[in-house]
Formats: C-alpha cells, structure tokens, sequence
C-alpha cells in the first residue's frame, strides 16, 4: 500500500517535471509567438503615446524640424484658455447626456425585443444596423435630414402643419449640440441593445416567474428583480458608451464643424483644429494628454461605482 | 383569468406596434439615402420625401466616372482585407504564447496589451504622424495598415486569451507525443479551434477599419485617392450643391457592410456580446 503510494508520488513528481519542462521549452516559442504583436504594439501605439507626453512640453508646429522644449507653457495657455473650457463643457454635455440616453434607449429597446413574440431576429438587426454605418455616413445622412430648406425633419412638421416648429437644426447654437446627440444615440443605441438583450436571455425565467407568482406588479417586476440582474451589462455598457462619446469626432467633423461658432466643439475636434489646421502640435499634444486623462479616470470611476451595486447570480 | 389574458394580449400588441413604429424610425434615414442615390439633385431639394419620378443611374456614373472614387473603393477595401488578415495571423498567436507560458513575463505582456485598450487615438496620433514620416510610412496603405493591426491587439488579445484558457491542454500534448512542432501544433490544432472567435473578430475590425475616418484622410497623400469616407467627406465640402452624387457615394459605403452583416449576422452579436460580457 505504502510502496504503492509511493510510486504514484514518484509519478506525480515526474509528471510535473516534465510539464515544467514542456513550458520551459514552450518559453522560447512563446517569444516568437508574442514577438510580431509585441514590436508593431510598442512601435506604433506605446511609444507615440510616451512621445505625446513629451511633445505636450515643446512648442513643436509640426513642420520645423527643431522642438524647443517649454516646460509647463502649454497647459498654462490651455487653462488659461476660454475654449479649451467651452471645448470641455460640451465634452461633457455629450458625453453625459449620450451615455444616458443611449442605454435608456438601449434598455427599453432590449426590453421591447425581448418581449416580441414573432420576428424578433428582424427588429434586432433593424435596430443593429445604423451601427454599422460610419460616422462620417451617418452624420451626412443626417446633416441633409436637419437641412433648413429640404431637411426631412422640417418637412414632416411642414406636412402636420407645424411650421412655426420648423428649426434650422445644425445652425442654431443652442441646437446643434443636440441635433448631433440624436443622431449619434440613433446610431450608437443597436449596440448596446444587443447586450442588453444577451443580458437578459440571460437571466432564468424562474426569477421573474416567482416574482410574478408573488403578485409583484410588471414595474416592480422590473425594477427589483431584472434590472439588478442586468447590473453587469450596465456596467459595461456605460463604460463603453461613456469612453465612445469622449471620442466623439466623424458626426461632428461632417455635420458642424465645431460650429456654429464653438458650439460644438468637443476636445477631441480642438485636438484636430489646433495640431492640423492652427499648426499647433505641441499645444495639440497637451491637449490629448487631457483627453487620455479624463478617459482614464472617469472610466475608472465608473467602474467602481457601478461595480459596488453589481448583484452576483 | 379571462381578463388578465385579455390585458395580456393588449400588452404584447402595444409592444408590437410601438416596436414597428422604433423600426420605421431607426431604418427610414438609411431608406432616404438609398432613395435619394437615385434622384435628381432638382428632386432631392424639391421632393425629399417621395420616391425618385424616374430611378437614374446618372449618380454612380457620375461617381466612378468624374471622381476618384473608384480608387478609394479599392483602396478601402485593400486596407480592410489586408489589416484583418494581418490581424488574424499575428494577435490570436500572441494570445496562445500568453496563454500557454506560465512566465511572469507573458504575464505582463497580457496587462501592457490591455493598457493599449484605455488610450484613445487622439492621444497618440500627433506624435505618430511624426513618426510615420521618419519611417517613410508617410502617404502609403502600410502605415495605415500597421497602425490598424497595433490598435487592434488590446481588444484582440483579451478576446482570443479568454477563449483559449478554456481549450484542454490534452490535445496539445496529444500532438506533441505524435511529434509535431509547437508551431504545427497552433496552425494545425488551435488555430481552426479558434474559427468562431475568429469570425467575430474579424466582422467587429473589418467594419471599423472600413468605417474609419479620421486616421487615413490624415496618413494618405492629398493628391491621391484617400479612402470613402475620406472622399465622402470631401464631397460634402466640393460638391456642396452635389447631394445626389454624395448619396451615390454613400450607398456604396453602406451597401457592402450591409451584405456582409445579412450573412455573417450571428458572429455580429456574437463579437459584440463576447467583447462585453465575460
């Protein structure tokens, strides 16, 4: 018995000596392996990305072949600076105001699909498919559906007799920002609702079933037992859409132009304006440090935050 | 219970209808795009709403004749076929060597992939179109394409290593005892293994590198061609009076993504949910 015993923890060892060695032989080729990946990563995202840290204390134009360095100048100008604050404030808007009402959207669209009792395969793909459209496309398909004069917006509320309703969407300061919020939660909300709908696919019939046994009413059926179920999916899609909307950029480069004025001119698009157009990169530079900086920490946040209310099944 | 079935009915209808009503909003913007392809300018202007008087091809001819933009269809589509290529040779290789090492070093090779996933283009590409002109890579598809396959690798490495640490390590040793090679091993047996995550990523990064914008109309030489979005947002500018060839322009853009997701339609949810939900 005990020689028995023995000999298999002979074998054991000798089995785990060799899956060592089986891994430390794979270690080479794991090198080759990982090397293509690792050199194209390092070479075209992580060392441009330190060299923008850098960049942001030079007064680089982006054409003279010297950068001097100037130490603190740019993000003093940049604080110092009415539209950086303006750039910031609509980053904000959209963002704030995207996040939510894509998954608002998103959710009670899920929560439709779900329900549907025939060709439910048919509305999700319709709901899908604007997210397959660019922005550039969406936001052109759009700009023409705004238009003052031939827009299809302005056109119906012609035909319902509403034309004292009749907006020039995209030239109105006070509008254009949410013009583009409809576009892109139009685009965007297919998305998130097909996670949504894996999400709650997800979630066992029983659940509900007893709830409803219980005499809990379809609101509260909702509230306490799908939506904290769905909290993961939340999570995720806020924090996806919330990083999206911070890089706002294709709708609003075709739609607006930053414009009217500033009016929607978001951090990203200033990135752009300033580096390629006002040969600024250096300032441009600093710019995109800001931009990667409030990504980090509202992502990070975020994900603490919602993490917290998160249930496990 | 006659009644309850009756609210029940009720119910399910009004969701019904009020889906339908979603629908025909969500697919009307794209329906007046491919309208509007085929109408005059005069109509587009005129008549908005309506279906084209008579359906013209003028548009495309117009579009493939006067303008560059057959030239930024192919150039499209090499840029798509070859960085999702590349994607796919090179990132589900990378995972398999993080999967299967147990060294510290792979370990942190895993976290240093995921970081690329927190920084945002912009962050870089000031720096990067620098770079790119020091390394002649200014003004050609190989830029693009390199920087397409590194943005993709974060992602892409999260999504294979999650999918590999469930495959048994019985069948590479199998393998092994019948003799082939570490690299054998991975295109011979892991690699088909991997084929539905593979089709998902490929769907989810050919669509995003056909839909990008920004990086390609600033990498691509002005003279030329750039890309179709490129184009067609340069179409806005120049043929500010030209809606109908812009539309033209636009269909061409939709109209391949559209086929490619009516087959591929289950890897698309599948991408999408598996890149979420772990």
């Amino acid at each position: 018995m005990k020689a028995q015993s023995e000999s298999i923890k002979q074998a054991n060892e000798k089995a785990s000596e060799q899956t060592k060695k089986k891994h430390f032989r794979l270690n080479k080729t794991t090198l080759f392996f990982l090397f293509p990946s690792l050199v194209l990563y390092t070479v075209f995202l992580i060392y441009p990305s330190l060299n923008s840290i850098y960049m942001s204390f030079t007064n680089w134009d982006g054409i003279s072949p010297t950068m001097t360095f100037i130490g603190l100048d740019n993000y003093i100008t940049m604080f110092q600076s009415e539209r950086f604050y303006n750039a910031l404030k609509n980053t904000f808007i959209l963002t704030i105001v995207l996040t939510i009402l894509e998954n608002v959207v998103a959710l009670a669209m899920a929560l439709m699909v779900d329900k549907i009792f025939f060709a439910k395969n048919f509305f999700r793909s319709v709901f899908y498919i604007p997210q397959l459209l660019s922005g550039i496309v969406a936001g052109f398909i759009w700009m023409i559906m705004y238009n003052y004069n031939f827009g299809i917006i302005n056109g119906i509320l012609d035909s319902l007799n509403l034309a004292n309703w009749k907006q020039d969407w995209l030239g109105n300061p006070d509008l254009a920002i949410y013009a583009l919020v409809f576009t892109i939660v139009w685009q965007r909300a297919g998305f998130f609702m097909v996670i949504y709908l894996a999400a709650l696919q997800g979630i066992p019939k029983e659940l509900t079933e007893a709830s409803q046994i219980d005499g809990a009413t379809p609101l509260q059926r909702f509230m306490k037992v799908t939506f904290p179920l769905l909290a993961g999916a939340v999570t995720v899609n806020m924090t996806l859409s919330m990083i999206n909307n911070m890089k706002i950029f294709d709708q609003i480069a075709v739609m607006t132009n930053g414009g009217p004025g500033f009016a929607t001119e978001t951090l990203t698009y200033i990135i752009y304006k300033v580096a390629f157009a006002e040969l600024q990169q250096g300032y441009g530079t600093a710019l995109s440090i800001i931009l990667f900086v409030f990504i980090l920490l509202f992502s990070l946040a975020q994900v603490y935050i919602l993490r917290k209310r998160e249930v496990q099944m | 219970m006659k009644q309850k079935k009756a609210i029940q009915k009720l119910n399910r209808s009004l969701i019904f209808v009020s889906s339908i009503l979603l629908a025909l909003l969500f697919a009307y913007p794209i329906f007046v795009a491919f309208i509007s392809a085929f109408k005059t300018n005069g109509e587009i202007m005129r008549s908005p709403l309506s279906l084209p008087e008579t359906w013209t091809l003028d548009n495309f001819r117009f579009l493939f004749a006067e303008t560059r933009f057959l030239e930024a269809f192919m150039n499209s589509t090499i840029l798509t076929i070859v960085s999702v290529v590349m994607m796919v040779i090179l990132i589900p290789m990378a995972a398999y060597g993080i999967v299967r090492d147990k060294s510290k070093f792979s370990k942190w090779v895993y976290i240093y992939f995921l970081a690329g996933m927190m920084v945002p283009f912009q962050a870089y590409m000031i720096p990067l179109f620098k770079q790119l002109k020091d390394m002649y890579l200014f003004g050609n598809l190989a830029g693009p394409i390199l920087i397409y396959v590194s943005g993709s690798v974060g992602f892409g490495v999260l999504l294979y290593t999650s999918f590999l640490k469930g495959v048994p390590y019985e069948l590479e040793e199998a393998a092994a005892i019948d003799g082939a090679s570490t690299w054998t091993t991975y295109w011979k047996i892991i690699f088909p293994l991997l084929s539905p995550t593979t089709a998902s990523f490929v769907v989810l990064n050919g669509i995003s590198v056909w839909n990008d914008f920004l990086m390609p109309m600033m990498v691509l030489p002005s003279d030329k061609a750039k890309t179709i979005n490129v184009e067609i947002f340069q179409f806005v500018d120049q043929f500010a009076s030209r809606w109908d060839v812009v539309f033209a322009g636009t269909v061409c853009a939709i109209v391949p993504i559209l086929i490619i997701f009516l087959m591929l339609q289950k890897y698309f949810v599948k991408g999408v949910t598996s890149g979420s939900i772990k």
